[in-house]
């Protein structure tokens, strides 16, 4: 579980916008890197190398 | 030839991203024991160095503090206590091996106010002035692209927000130097015995030498957007405090570094 007053300030390092938690795969996501950080035990990996591609549907689902 | 570009990597210099590949490599290896390493060689005074640190970071209850290449949690468990009830201390670090000695120890502590995030000083995962304080404590030294992660720093603080670098120095006195240096050379076998590996305590030494002297990191600091730059010198210079503030003013930004979220 991510403490969301962590939440509250972290942003994609990449692109400095705002992120969405997905619980049910502890992941932070971005829709403007399209990129995926990993929460892996409940410290979540803020580092580009790290982050997965998001899907193009994933990506999508995040639009509004 | 590569035009890729170097860096200093102790006496050598190599690529960016070797740099932070070796670093990496380093801190690793040396996880467990670091504090116990750092005690040795600062005959016990990189703790009195650190309280110091804290108390001229003006932070107080309510303030986001982050203590970045925070590694083992010194300053994290030092400001945690400062900034309740409704504050909050993040402890960030690129390596997860130092993240997790760092977060292990402030729960053996019994401290809970603090969150952790693996995070590269040169490309912040914080939102523009979010941050009421940064500390990076023997740090700074070790990341690839200093001005970059300096200019991120400034970013990320609220206006009047305060940086405090702690970092080793330059002794300003030639004996302190001289005899500094002869006490550097045993650190590579103390390291040896105490971690299992020379080569890491021989970069500290180096990567101590090649690290930009008082007034070079002053200028560093002013040329990344910080006002009201300076520094302290501990132990004659073996260390030094380098402290300085962002500017008010900032389109969008809270006026007063206590109301950072």
């Amino acid at each position: 579980m991510l403490d969301p007053k962590l939440l509250e300030i972290l942003v994609c390092p990449v692109t400095k916008t705002s992120l969405v938690y997905k619980s049910d795969c502890d992941e932070l996501w971005c829709r403007a890197s399209g990129l995926a950080y990993p929460v892996r035990d409940d410290i979540p990996v803020m580092l580009e190398d790290e982050a997965r591609e998001l899907t193009a549907q994933e990506r999508e689902s995040l639009s509004d | 030839m590569s035009e890729e570009r170097t860096v200093q990597f102790g006496y050598e210099r190599v690529s960016a991203g070797e740099k932070t590949r070796r670093v990496e490599g380093i801190f690793r290896s040396v996880a467990d024991r670091y504090d116990l390493m750092n005690d040795l060689m600062s005959l016990g005074s990189h703790r009195l160095m650190k309280r110091m640190t804290i108390e001229m970071s003006g932070v107080r209850a309510g303030h986001t503090v982050v203590d970045l290449a925070g590694g083992t949690g010194d300053f994290a468990a030092l400001y945690a206590p400062l900034v309740q009830p409704d504050g909050r201390v993040i402890l960030a670090d690129i390596n997860a091996a130092m993240l997790e000695v760092g977060r292990d120890r402030l729960l053996d502590r019994g401290i809970t106010n603090v969150d952790c995030c693996l995070a590269d000083a040169e490309a912040l995962p914080f939102g523009d002035a979010s941050v009421n304080c940064i500390t990076i404590g023997f740090g700074l030294r070790n990341l690839t692209d200093k001005e970059r992660a300096l200019s991120e720093m400034c970013r990320v603080l609220a206006p009047g927000g305060r940086l405090l670098v702690l970092e080793f120095s330059k002794p300003e006195n030639p004996l302190i130097d001289a005899a500094y240096s002869v006490f550097q050379s045993f650190w590579p076998g103390i390291g040896r015995a105490i971690t299992g590996d020379a080569d890491a305590y021989r970069y500290l030494v180096e990567s101590i030498k090649v690290h930009p002297d008082q007034k070079a990191l002053k200028l560093m600091m002013s040329d990344a957007g910080f006002i009201d730059v300076g520094y302290e010198n501990l132990l004659t210079g073996v260390a030094a405090i380098h402290h300085g503030r962002k500017a008010y003013g900032e389109p969008g930004g809270p006026q007063d570094g206590a109301t950072a979220p």
